[in-house]
């Protein structure tokens, strides 16, 4: 079992940030022994953490059962296993809950085990040792038990200083471009093949949007002072960029919705029209939010969701499946993986520029934007690849995370990103050879949205985490003076992020992260279809099409302005779906316009499966908190055959020293896996 | 390329393909015609096979890419099966058709295969039985298999329409006798066709030989003996010839009520305990004969409790577990959910897919069974107790469970050999009415109820979370579950033993001179070209290494995972008096005094159970050893391969396990060549050459559906249906297209 031989904590939200590494509080009645374990637990503490309380224990659940020390600090509840380094600890999320098994009340009694139940569906337990140290298995239960209690009121991460105790200031290299210099961005777009477009400088200073990236790509012919004219007419300032290109021409767009109290004038209006057309004939609008979940939904089901999968929970077995769709997670799930697919084929059938639109632009059109890459681009399913995609997509696009994952206790709570997770994992579960990465990289990730070592998930916008790692300590126009300088040589340490596997995960568990089951043959580089001619065409669009309700309608314009009444203020809610009984289902021809000819998905495009039976239950994720399910998945058969195949390999090789290894010695280190390839 | 006139009028016909596998429309059946009649598929009669009836320009759809295609071709009737003859060859020269069916192809439907028939008289939609009054436009099959098939009778004569309906109505419905079974116009025609296949080592338990094999192979010669007392079905027609019962039960027991009311051993396991089973007594209302029974029953009980036997615990099937009933209406509810006419209908289930499903608690059947077997090998396993299964006929749930319990515990079940041979101890042997349970004969509804489906269906959890621990695939099991409708095999066709015996003339000497020969369905190869058997083999699966050969089961071969729940002296007292009070209800049980729940609902039952379950599940699994499932909410899951399968909206390209098995076998194959290499290099020999599939070596994608994904899409999915494509119909935009269109093609 991957996920139980190691460590755990969990996250608790800070009361107050203090960075004085050396306040750690160290109880004057520790025997030698725990003394010199306090101060070793304490070189593992974070900058501004302190350990309220500690008590040994053993953890149950888990086969084998571990014994080792549970300790509460003002961040975290971690559980440290004897003999294990510091930097095998895995942080979690806040608490959702904790209770107290045996004992009626924390507070009352002293405590023979402690269940804490994570946000992130994982589940602590922990029995204390009986023979003296009970009071501190007291302590620590009511630090914890106080804790989770001034956590749950609303509170910010923001002070957490981020500067990493024990890194070495040796200047190093992000794993994966982390997309904040225009020189990441251009690397990008070359490796795209976009070659109509270009990086814009214009948010270099954060001015035309906080929420926007500094750099991102607009049409090679707009200008910079066009770029800004035309986002000011878009919610928040989000204008049109460009996500992806398709090798095969194609362009994904993504932005806001329109700004409709602006009153745009003509000229405006041509610049934001030939941005959204980006020098295609064809323009498909897609209208994000239509049949997708509201965030509202999103944050529902997954509460719902959390319930379910809670060990005690009250749905009793036979009632599982009902309880299980009556959370409407999986639809959801569906639903998203239904417009994905829908959207890839768009892309990828024709030259043409697709366009999703959604009012904000930081949620699902971050999440379909990712999905239909994974889709059609096989280099997105590599591990470097999706890194990148989730960076760019989500981190750099300026998803707030901190807001959606509910750590700053606003109302906006949605886990959108924890639901695009799961659309990859359903992806990864029906194409179990299409992709580099395993269900474990998802998990660590899905964990890793909360921990508060590294500011890629701590912020909601590039500008705050721009700010917190001290980038623009050259833009002083734009500083903020109520924050702090950060001292200057931690800048360096600043630029860690989540994509810095090692400083959570070992590196047995880094080697897991890949799936043995890939099969990169699958996707050679001849998926590739031919380059088109792309239509740069001068003048306005001869086709606009808006995607919604599964069906192409034709739009007379694409900006709401020009002529009132306009389609899209409207809102495209109101369009009927197309009511496909099955009488007409037999005259109706389905499938593309013909003049978009019969044209050959290629190869290389995955098209999943969204029906009922196929969409499944992230077990490894949601149910880990009832051990009784976890322990029985069977481990992964092919990782197995791989250790065996690399053990032979090694019994041969000793003998014979001569044969060469050849290709049977793929050898398999986390450093490569992880680091960049060129 | 496409003309204007064609996309304005039409919304874009497709350019016939070759073959005519097109698009039909009622306009075009004419130029169509002149194509029909050129190519035919002759048909493929089997031995002893008559043609009945038959139709031609049947229009047969197929049901993809939510469009509507159609394939001319011919409609056949004959004794074994409904055929439909149409030019589909285009469509299976790929790798799939490599698992093809030798007896059954891609559109025969066994006669007994045909679940419920349905007419679509203007357009509505009625189940056909009897005298027709009128000819339906339309013909539905639903099969068991879950396959649906549409017919269009439109462009048919009239005379052949009525000729064909109801041929297939008369034969598929109208009830049958026994020995009108094509099973043995078969075996007479193909009387000298009987290629036994060497490999095929399935015990049949059908000479006390095997009886005795099985008692030493279980180690349970010890204490149980098998008997020839029913030799020539002379004591009672339900039980075998040969059967194995407690070692001092005197013959003259077994006589005394045709074999009801005595334990029959069913398997022994490795700490001594047997698994037993027993048919109830009939009930009396006279209280002298009930007397007789009682003191039967304790004479019974006295044998059998006496040292070195265990106590035996009792579970009542007939009271206090599933009823048949509950498992038919299930299964008839569940099944709905797969037979579906149109992608329309899907789409509408699909929204409430998982209330569907639980509300047909078939999942929860399953859960019930596995649940049940559970706690039965806990009794044996950590209890040390002899378990009784009691049943009215005892060939049922009896089989059911016996079965599940043996491949739980029991590694050699889990092998193929070990599989068919258990198949055939419990269920054909063990009589369980195959004849009435899939209602071969038509003869009554209500008798028909998928026990062996279930109980494969549990076999299917289990290979699922343990996948290694099986050596057979799930590929398999769907097989096995589809030849239950194939009529050439006598293993289910027949109530039992005894009925096959008699009427395959081995008693009676009127008929022939040499009794028939029938085909079982273990000899692979009448269905499967070895390439095909491939599939059927678990790659992953490792045997267990054989370090001596005579001593299957010993003392060394315990479970490695075994009693971590010692019976202390403390808790195994008061069971001694627990057993005495349960042979008492026992008895009242028998006698018909029905007491329910009292040794199910017993607290102490319920904690040992949990405790056994959770303590297995809490150690790394040993896939030679004892083998439990899952049974939580979330584990039961829908044995997708054989309810899926023909859906074509069900399908993943490239995805599904499928996808890297390829890899698998490829790493597999590199793990054996090494460890080849290593064998020579100690100068001992006896590796494998294993040979993987190469089915899966093709290049291609291969569907989720694989290999049963004969329904292959041709053209792309379909993903955006255009409505407002046709409200765009402006000649000009149409002609700036085309050229677009042209452009792109040339480049």
């Amino acid at each position: 079992m991957w996920w139980g031989g190691r460590g755990q904590s969990f996250n608790i939200a800070p009361q107050k940030a203090e960075p004085d590494v050396g306040s750690v509080r160290r109880t004057g009645t520790l025997e030698p022994r725990s003394c010199q374990l306090g101060s070793h637990l304490a070189s593992g503490c974070l900058p501004g953490e302190q350990i309220l309380a500690w008590a040994p224990g053993v953890r149950k659940g888990l086969e084998p059962e571990l014994s080792g020390t549970l300790i509460c600090t003002n961040l975290r509840v971690t559980f440290q296993p004897c003999g294990w380094q510091r930097r095998t600890l895995i942080h979690v999320s806040g608490l959702s809950r904790v209770q107290l098994l045996r004992p009626g009340s924390p507070l009352k009694f002293i405590p023979e085990e402690i269940l804490i139940h994570g946000r992130d569906f994982r589940l602590l337990r922990v029995a204390f040792e009986a023979g003296g140290l009970e009071p501190q298995a007291f302590q620590v239960t009511s630090a914890i038990v106080q804790a989770r209690a001034q956590s749950s009121q609303a509170q910010q991460y923001a002070g957490i200083s981020l500067s990493k105790a024990g890194q070495s200031s040796g200047s190093r290299k992000p794993p994966i471009p982390l997309l904040e210099t225009s020189e990441d961005w251009e690397t990008e777009r070359k490796k795209q093949g976009a070659r109509g477009w270009r990086v814009s400088t214009v948010n270099e200073r954060f001015d035309v949007a906080t929420s926007l990236p500094r750099y991102f790509w607009v049409p090679k012919r707009t200008l910079d002072s066009e770029v800004r004219r035309a986002f000011g007419h878009f919610h928040q300032g989000r204008g049109p960029r460009l996500s992806w290109h398709h090798p095969g021409g194609s362009d994904l767009l993504r932005c806001g919705g329109f700004y409709t109290a602006s009153d745009p004038n003509k000229e405006h209006i041509r610049a934001v029209e030939s941005m959204l057309q980006a020098g295609h004939s064809d323009v498909v609008l897609v209208d994000t939010a239509d049949e997708l979940p509201s965030l509202t939904d999103v944050q529902l089901a997954h509460l719902k969701l959390r319930a379910l999968c809670l060990p005690d929970s009250s749905a009793a077995e036979e009632k599982w499946l009902s309880a299980l769709e009556g959370t409407r997670w999986l639809d959801y799930v569906r639903s998203c993986l239904r417009k994905a697919s829908d959207i890839s084929v768009l892309v990828t059938s024709r030259v043409r520029s697709v366009v999703l639109q959604e009012r904000g632009d930081r949620d699902f059109n971050g999440l379909l934007s990712s999905l239909v890459q994974l889709l059609s681009a096989p280099e997105a399913r590599t591990l470097l690849g999706f890194q990148s995609l989730v960076q760019r997509e989500w981190v750099a696009a300026g998803h707030p995370f901190l807001t959606r994952l509910g750590v700053t206790g606003a109302s906006e709570e949605a886990p959108v990103f924890l639901l695009f997770l799961d659309c990859v994992w359903q992806l990864l579960h029906q194409f179990p050879a299409e992709f580099e990465f395993s269900e474990f990289f998802l998990l660590a990730l899905h964990d890793s949205a909360r921990v508060p070592d590294t500011l890629t998930f701590l912020r909601d916008t590039p500008w705050e985490r721009g700010k917190q790692s001290g980038q623009f300590n050259s833009y002083t126009q734009i500083y903020t003076p109520g924050y702090s300088q950060p001292p200057a040589g931690n800048s360096v340490n600043l630029q860690l992020s989540v994509w810095d596997w090692d400083l959570r995960y070992s590196s047995e568990q880094i080697l897991q992260f890949h799936n043995p089951g890939y099969d990169p043959e699958h996707c050679p580089d001849s998926w590739l279809p031919r380059q088109q001619p792309s239509f740069m065409v001068p003048g306005p669009p001869s086709s606009v099409w808006l995607f919604s309700r599964g069906a192409l309608t034709p739009l007379n314009q694409l900006c709401p302005w020009r002529d009132s009444p306009s389609v899209l203020a409207v809102s495209s809610r109101w369009l009927p779906r197309p009511a496909i009984s099955s009488e007409s289902l037999a005259d109706q021809e389905w499938g593309l316009p013909s003049h978009w000819g019969a044209c050959p998905l290629p190869p290389g495009l995955l098209l999943p499966g969204y029906l009922g039976p196929q969409i499944r239950l992230w077990r490894r994720c949601y149910l880990r908190g009832r051990p009784e399910v976890q322990k029985g998945l069977s481990a992964p058969t092919i990782s197995g055959l791989q250790d065996e195949l690399s053990h032979l390999q090694e019994l041969l090789r000793r003998w014979t020293p001569r044969v060469s290894p050849e290709d049977h010695s793929k050898k398999r280190d986390p450093n490569t896996i992880l680091s960049q390839s060129h | 390329m496409l003309g204007k006139g064609v996309v304005g009028g039409g919304g874009g016909t497709k350019a016939p393909k070759p073959s005519f596998v097109s698009y039909v429309r009622p306009e075009e059946i004419h130029t169509n015609e002149k194509e029909v009649t050129e190519k035919e598929v002759t048909l493929h009669l089997l031995p002893g096979e008559q043609l009945l009836c038959e139709a031609s320009t049947v229009l047969k759809y197929v049901q993809e890419d939510s469009c509507q295609r159609g394939i001319y071709g011919k409609l056949v009737c004959t004794d074994f099966k409904i055929a439909f003859l149409g030019d589909d060859e285009s469509a299976l020269d790929n790798d799939e058709t490599q698992f093809k069916n030798k007896v059954i192809g891609e559109n025969d439907i066994t006669l007994h295969c045909v679940d419920q028939i349905y007419g679509v008289f203007d357009e509505k939609k009625k189940p056909l039985f009897g005298q027709l009054k009128k000819y339906p436009e339309k013909l539905i099959i639903h099969c068991k298999d879950l396959r649906v098939f549409h017919f269009g009778l439109r462009y048919t004569k009239e005379e052949e329409v009525k000729r064909i309906v109801s041929g297939i109505i008369h034969h598929t419905q109208a009830p049958k006798l026994l020995k009108r079974l094509f099973l043995f116009s078969y075996a007479t025609a193909a009387q000298n066709n009987t290629a036994t296949d060497p490999k095929n080592h399935t015990v049949m338990f059908d000479t006390l030989k095997d009886w005795c094999w099985e008692l030493e192979r279980t180690k349970g010669n010890v204490k149980y003996k098998a008997v020839s007392v029913n030799e020539g079905y002379k004591v009672s027609d339900r039980l075998p010839a040969y059967f194995v019962v407690p070692t001092p039960l005197p013959e003259e027991d077994v006589r005394c009520f045709q074999g009801r009311g005595i334990p029959i051993w069913c398997w022994s396991c490795h700490n001594g305990c047997a698994l037993l089973k027993m048919s109830a007594l009939p009930k009396e209302q006279d209280d002298g004969l009930l007397q007789i029974q009682k003191s039967f029953l304790d004479g019974i009980y006295k044998t059998v409790h006496r040292p070195p036997y265990e106590i035996v615990k009792t579970e009542d099937l007939s009271s206090n577990f599933l009823s048949l009933q509950d498992i038919q209406t299930a299964y008839s509810k569940f099944k709905q959910l797969f037979l579906i006419d149109n992608s329309t209908e899907f789409w509408d289930t699909d929204i409430k897919w998982f209330s569907l499903l639980e509300s047909s608690s078939w999942l929860d059947i399953i859960r019930r069974c596995l649940k049940k077997a559970i706690e039965i090998t806990e009794c044996l396993e950590a209890q040390n107790m002899n378990v009784l299964l009691l049943e009215e006929n005892a060939s049922d749930l009896c089989c059911l469970l016996s079965s599940l319990v043996q491949v739980m515990m029991d590694p050699h079940c889990r092998t193929r050999v070990g599989f068919q041979s258990l198949v055939q101890k419990e269920w054909i042997m063990g009589g369980h009415c195959f004849l009435d349970r899939c209602n071969h004969l038509r003869q009554s509804d209500k008798e028909e109820v998928p026990v062996f489906l279930l109980f494969l269906d549990c076999v299917w959890q289990l290979a699922h979370q343990h996948p290694p621990a099986f050596d057979f695939t799930e590929t398999y099991l769907t097989v096995l579950s589809d030849s239950l409708y194939i009529p050439i095999f006598s293993t289910f066709f027949f109530n039992s033993p005894h009925q096959k015996d008699t009427n395959m003339g081995r008693e009676s000497q009127d008929t022939q001179s040499k009794p028939l020969n029938l085909l079982t369905v273990w000899d692979w190869s009448v269905q499967f070209e070895p390439k095909a058997q491939m599939l059927l083999k678990n790659p992953l699966y490792v045997e267990k290494p054989k370090l001596d050969k005579g001593q299957r089961k010993g003392t060394r071969f315990k479970h490695q995972r075994q009693l971590s729940l010692p019976l202390t002296q403390s808790k195994s007292s008061p069971k001694r008096g627990f057993f005495r009070e349960e042979t008492d209800h026992l008895i009242k049980n028998l006698l018909g005094k029905r007491i329910s729940k009292l040794i199910n609902s017993s607290d102490e039952l319920q904690d040992n159970f949990r405790e056994f379950y959770e303590s297995w599940h809490s150690k790394p699994t040993d896939y030679h050893g004892l083998l439990l499932p899952h049974i939580e909410g979330p584990e039961i899951k829908v044995w997708a391969q054989r309810y899926l399968r023909w859906i074509p909206e069900a399908q993943i390209l490239g995805g599904g396990r499928v996808a890297t098995m390829s890899k698998l076998l490829e790493m597999m194959e590199e793990v054996e060549h090494l460890q080849e290499k290593i064998d020579e290099r100690h100068h001992s020999q006896g590796a494998l050459p294993a040979e993987a599939p190469s089915l899966l070596r093709s290049s291609a994608r291969l569907s989720s559906l694989f290999p049963f994904a004969l329904l292959q899409r041709h053209s792309s999915k379909p993903v955006l249906p255009t409505s407002g494509w046709k409200a765009l119909g402006d000649e000009e935009d149409l002609a700036k297209r085309e050229d677009e269109f042209v452009d792109l093609g040339d480049v």
